[in-house]
């Protein structure tokens, strides 16, 4: 159908790589339909969770995707907002990534509750008090608001492709003209939201005096950074990936102008806010100007150098250099790194509140999960925390059902209309199109001739 | 109103461990988790003293205390504040107690509790016998439980099992509202302090530590308030003994 492929759906139809992709996630989502039912049945002892870490995977992650969510609807929403048309070529997928994220995020508490039937309290007994119904309210709001905004932002397209889910929207220039100024206001709305949503889910910590380090004022600030570092970096993944496998366009351009804009997020979450959250307490606990520095610089676990590393001098040297930040593969890489990071991150977080415990003479605290018979030991002084398979693939599951919703919205939304040079890509892209073209035959056209400034990707 | 509340003698407490026994049976509490806990100050395992053995003729330098450690019933409690569903709630008389019908096993309120005094049941419960023991159902798998402060006792005008249980009468339990009760003249008469007090949690239990306290001496389960109150008071004398004026 020619108007389907003029109105900027990305994968015209799933050809075997497709499928074979559909087939991996669907069997991802049904071992972690296995793996949530034989928690179900056996409750939460089968994780890795106990009375002294009583919060795991699931929580670490849902604090993670959080902040995946924001990078797309940040960008697709900013320029709106003051009325450019930069990023929008990136648009629809941010929104579509933002919305697989959250998607992502609000599954993941149903595994971590033990009576997950009762989620329902949080409508019919709310205690306003509770920063968790704070973030609940707002989880809800910020996907539905991203389902919305992304119909919003196709339905004209979705209506000129002749789709059922332009929902009786025609494609008129009046309706475009219209549809451009709602996405202001949208854009208006959807910034503010971002940014509650990444404060209160900081908030689900920072408010606590019980856990050490949590009962932060920066903790709110460092989530909103760390959203603005991840997101971005998962736009910028989802965007070459999705270049790479489908007739997405990236524009060349894009690369080193993004890729810079994420080295000054990692510099500034990285470098500044955790120096300025880490300064105070080393300087206040040591007395020698060299205990001090090195208080300040040294961390103590694993996490905190993946975290700084890994997701912070890593990718500041990588896109720091602007010739090597024109290269695709780099960018691609530093992105991950600092997603890598952020992952490690909030597990840092999570470690801090629970390995000590605020009292914690001998011996203890009861586990509630070590009573093997008469004589086992039931007791623990100190938090410690691994998680299980079955942890892994109820998340991976979950995961993979957002990855589901991205590939599906790609497949039928038309995610990038106009993004293509038409004529010279077309030809291309018939090609392309076709279900049986090996990957890297794929990637050896489109992309090529679209626009010439690619030099450097080869 | 009336608002409930512990003195803990540390001075009196033998570190015996009746009363934790007691809240596991009294409560029907798995044996994988223990609501009541008494902790040793000093050494790394439980039962064992830090410093040194006297050698030589010289003083030597052994301590040891227990402490222990419970629900606080907190004024400001934290995990009242964080519970989603009002599973968690302050009850009129001051008893911080869990509604195991709301409680979706969240455990928010765990990360909230500066005193680990929250047990979730990540298993099915187990007791021996099987069938449960003490006065109180069991509750499921998948909800959060603590301390009670034996509700279900002190609405029969009975103190809470660990207060009965103890020997050394280490454990005082009262209407903090009610200025002639036992457990406020002992605070009021005592140096306690009322644990991590810089959370601003301000518990209702309160530990003495410092000077001794004269214990109360007990004729049955009678709460104070009943017409026994007179055993109860800072001077251990079976009246009043002027202590009021
Ligand atoms: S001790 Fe913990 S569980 Fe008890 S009232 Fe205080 S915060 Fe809540
Ligand atoms: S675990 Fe239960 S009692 Fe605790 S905060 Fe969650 S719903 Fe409330």
């Amino acid at each position: 159908m020619s108007t389907r492929r003029d109105s900027g759906v990305v994968v015209p139809q799933f050809g075997t790589r497709g499928k074979a992709w559909l087939a991996l996630l669907g069997i991802v989502i049904v071992a972690g339909l296995a793996a949530w039912g034989y928690q179900l049945s056996r409750g939460l002892a089968v994780t890795g969770m106990d009375n002294v870490f009583s919060w795991g995977l699931y929580i670490m992650l849902f604090v993670f995707f959080i902040g995946l969510s924001a990078g797309g609807l940040i960008i697709s929403s900013a320029p709106k907002f003051f009325h450019s048309k930069r990023y929008d070529s990136l648009a629809a997928l941010g929104v579509l990534v933002s919305l697989g994220c959250i998607v992502v995020a609000g599954l993941l508490i149903l595994p971590d509750l033990g009576k997950p039937s009762r989620v329902t309290g949080f409508l019919t007994s709310p205690d306003f008090r509770s920063p968790m119904v704070w973030d609940f309210g707002i989880v809800l709001l910020y996907g539905l608001f991203n389902v919305g905004y992304l119909w919003l932002l196709t339905r004209r397209d979705l209506a000129k492709m002749g789709s059922q889910l332009a929902f009786g929207v025609e494609d008129t220039p009046a309706g475009r003209e219209r549809d451009r100024k709602l996405a202001f206001w949208a854009a208006a709305v959807a910034m503010p939201l971002a940014i509650a949503l990444h404060s209160v889910t900081g908030w689900i910590f920072a408010t606590q005096i019980g856990r050490g380090d949590w009962f932060n004022p920066l903790v709110a600030p460092m989530f909103i950074m760390k959203a603005l570092v991840s997101g971005l970096a998962l736009l910028l993944v989802t965007a070459i990936v999705v270049d790479r496998v489908t007739r997405f366009r990236m524009p060349r351009e894009l690369v080193p102008e993004l890729g810079k804009v994420l080295g000054i997020f990692v510099a500034v979450h990285i470098v500044y806010l955790v120096a300025a959250e880490r300064l105070p307490h080393a300087w206040a606990a040591n007395f020698e100007f060299w205990s001090i520095t090195s208080a300040f610089l040294v961390g103590d676990t694993v996490h905190f150098w993946l975290w700084t590393v890994v997701g912070g001098a890593v990718p500041i040297a990588l896109l720091a250099v602007p010739s090597w930040r024109r290269k695709v593969g780099v960018v691609f890489a530093a992105s991950v790194a600092a997603i890598v990071g952020i992952l490690f991150e909030g597990v840092y977080l999570i470690f801090t509140g629970y390995r000590d415990l605020n009292i914690d003479a001998s011996p203890g605290v009861t586990t509630g999960t070590d009573y093997t018979g008469i004589g086992s030991d039931v007791w623990a002084t100190v938090g410690s925390y691994t998680p299980t398979l079955i942890e892994l693939l109820v998340t991976l599951g979950i995961v993979a059902v957002g990855a589901m919703i991205v590939t599906l919205g790609l497949r039928f939304l038309p995610v990038q209309p106009g993004g293509r040079k038409p004529s010279a890509v077309e030809a291309g892209e018939t090609e392309k199109s076709d279900a049986e073209t090996p990957p890297d035959a794929a990637v050896a056209d489109g992309g090529y001739v679209v626009d010439g400034t690619d030099g450097d990707r080869r | 109103m009336t608002n409930y509340g512990m003195v803990i003698d540390l001075e009196r407490c033998i570190g015996c461990h009746a009363c934790a026994v007691s809240c596991s049976q009294e409560n029907n509490v798995s044996l994988d988790q223990q609501w009541n806990r008494i902790l040793t100050e000093g050494g790394d395992s439980m039962d064992t003293p830090e410093g040194k053995y006297p050698e030589d003729g010289r003083d030597g330098t052994l301590s040891m205390n227990h402490l222990p450690m419970a629900c606080q019933h907190c004024e400001n409690a934290p995990c009242v504040k964080v519970c989603p569903v009002n599973a968690t709630y302050k009850r009129d008389d001051g008893i911080v107690a869990i509604d195991y019908d709301k409680c979706m096993g969240c455990r928010y309120c765990m990360s909230a509790c500066p005193y680990n005094a929250r047990v979730f049941n990540y298993d099915e419960p187990e007791t021996l016998p099987a069938e449960g023991t003490g006065n109180v159902e069991q509750r499921e798998q998948g909800v959060v439980e603590k301390c009670t402060f034996c509700s279900h006792r002190v609405e029969e005008d009975l103190d809470p099992a660990c207060t009965v249980a103890c020997p050394a009468d280490a454990r005082i339990f009262g209407d903090l509202d009610d200025e002639e009760s036992t457990v406020s003249r002992y605070i009021n008469k005592y140096e306690t302090d009322q644990l991590l007090e810089e959370l601003e949690t301000d518990p209702n239990t309160y530990y003495v530590r410092g000077d001794m306290t004269p214990g109360r001496k007990r004729h049955g389960n009678e709460l104070e308030g009943t017409e026994k109150k007179e055993v109860g008071n800072p001077d251990g004398v079976a009246t009043d003994g002027g202590e009021s004026e």
